[in-house]
């Protein structure tokens, strides 16, 4: 399965299904829970047509302080009212000092944040009745690191019970930017609990940093890293992420097409080889 | 918590400088790369500020601008997961720190009102209406009314014209009606006079508009000949724009 990010830009597209036919969408809670109107009629009539997974903003599980119980039970209540197949979340953190950041913070890696995120992660399982899948972010610069990022990811999955939302494009834009090799940071993953993948494009800002911006086209090297990575996977549903500079939707087609394409290659080669 | 008050510390240093920008000292942290953070969360609070706002982005100067995104990001906890609503809070921080008299801007509140109210009935929840019929006794029977509306009063008409001088000069009263189309979900909006905004506010409490006319004597509004059928043609009007749905059953 190879789905889209559902963007209000090309909602009309997306119902239609003349331009662009991904097999599921995928989008945040948070920007249409509690709406009504013309996009509340929007959203019902995309969700009756596909299938529908979530990726969450707001819940901020790096965060210091206390989950938010009210958000929980609106996110509860609104995976449930959309027939949510599959809730994903980031591994950061958004909210401190009781104040939203509306952006993605690195959480220092260190062994009381492994366990001070892995508690939260279970009490949000607990609560949602449904397993948390976490993004490994991508991220600009460590902070006060007493760990490596693949240890500390391991170890989360390992205390929470968690599964991971694999963005391959945030694994290039992290192994560029700090300089390590991506192939062998993803060998060290737990890879048996990847239940999802994110691909997307971004922004070369400097000669040695690249900004995860959703704004371009999936760069070669990216989907060149995608395809070796399902060669170590099970099929999982795959999204491709596009929030800024909206193109054609021929050419997001194309993107689609190609992901498909790649998935069907390796994971109908494993198969064949498993039987 | 398992979180050690150091770590606790360095995730707070780190979000107060992606608000407030001002210099930080962290551990193992590339000071050129922790720029970064900075400019993508203040890009997002501010792009969100100027859609949310565009006539008052456009009326300000550009410096006074970005000092008010720069304060309000910077001071106030912002409390919304839904980063749609956070323009609430900007506006309501504004009318709490008298940014009126600090930025010598005296329609600015009344322009942030009226921005963040176009967001909100547009956005808004359904609520449902009551069961209405589409015919009755205009003057005896209550009215049913589109549920998914607000009525604002202003000191600068801040819904008739854009431009600063323009508003400074007709400072008065005014009332504006902004509710939600059923069918198309856009927001419509109407100056109202003193008047009908008055009308408006007693139908909304289920009053009939026969004892809304006995009542508007004590208004002194005292050329009552013409004001019960240009009261009922504003209703009709307004029934056939989806303002007012119908009679109460």
């Amino acid at each position: 399965m190879v789905g889209v990010g559902f963007r209000r830009e090309f909602a009309e597209e997306l119902i239609n299904g003349e331009h662009i036919r991904p097999d599921f969408i995928e989008f945040a809670p948070e920007n249409w829970m509690n709406i009504g109107g013309y996009w509340k009629k929007v959203l019902h009539r995309v969700v009756e047509k596909y299938p529908v997974l979530c990726h969450g903003l707001s819940l901020s599980i790096g965060s210091p302080e206390a989950l938010n119980k009210e958000f929980l039970q609106y996110i509860k209540a609104f995976l449930n009212e959309y027939k949510v197949q599959l809730y994903s979340e980031h591994l950061s953190y958004s909210k401190c000092d009781n104040a939203h950041l509306y952006d993605l913070l690195p959480i220092p890696f260190r062994m009381d944040a492994v366990k001070h995120i892995a508690t939260r992660i279970q009490q949000v399982q607990d609560y949602l009745q449904r397993p948390l899948v976490m993004e490994i972010v991508s991220y600009y610069t460590p902070v006060a690191a007493e760990m490596s990022e693949v240890d500390f990811i391991k170890e989360v999955v390992k205390q929470s019970g968690c599964q991971l939302l694999l963005d391959v494009n945030n694994i290039y834009v992290n192994a560029f930017n700090h300089q390590y090799d991506a192939k062998a940071f993803i060998t060290q993953l737990p890879l048996d609990k990847v239940a999802y993948i994110h691909m997307a494009g971004h922004e070369q800002v400097a000669p040695d940093l690249i900004i995860d911006t959703h704004g371009e086209p999936i760069i070669d090297p990216v989907y060149d890293l995608f395809e070796w990575t399902l060669q170590h996977l099970q099929p999982v549903p795959v999204l491709l992420e596009r929030d800024f500079n909206i193109p054609e939707m021929a050419e997001l087609q194309g993107e689609l097409s190609r992901l498909k394409s790649i998935c069907h290659k390796q994971w109908k080669l494993k198969n064949e080889l498993v039987a | 918590m398992n979180l050690l008050p150091d770590t606790y510390h360095i995730q707070q240093t780190f979000s107060a400088f992606c608000r407030t920008g001002e210099k930080v000292k962290l551990p193992g942290v590339a000071p050129d790369r922790l720029k970064h953070y900075r400019r993508l969360v203040f890009n997002m609070i501010n792009d969100t500020m100027e859609n949310a706002f565009p006539i008052a982005y456009n009326n300000i100067p550009a410096r006074k601008w970005k000092s008010m995104v720069k304060d309000f990001f910077s001071h106030h906890a912002c409390q919304s997961y839904q980063v749609w609503k956070l323009p609430l809070e900007f506006y309501t921080y504004a009318v709490e720190h008298n940014w009126e008299e600090v930025y010598e801007l005296p329609y600015l509140h009344d322009l942030l009102a009226f921005e963040w109210a176009e967001m909100e009935v547009y956005n808004m929840e359904d609520i449902p209406a009551e069961p209405y019929a589409l015919a009755g006794d205009w003057l005896e029977t209550p009215l049913v009314l589109n549920p998914e509306h607000r009525l604002l009063s202003f000191s600068y008409p801040v819904h008739l014209v854009a431009k600063p001088k323009a508003l400074l000069a007709n400072k008065g009263i005014y009332f504006v009606l902004l509710y939600r189309h059923p069918e198309t979900g856009n927001v419509e909006f109407m100056d109202l006079s003193p008047w009908l905004a008055f009308l408006t506010e007693q139908l909304v409490l289920g009053i009939t508009v026969k004892d809304i006319l006995d009542y508007a004597p004590q208004l002194h509004i005292t050329d009552t000949d013409t004001l019960e059928q240009d009261t009922l043609n504003f209703l009709k009007q307004m029934q056939q724009q989806h303002f007012v749905l119908g009679f109460q059953l």
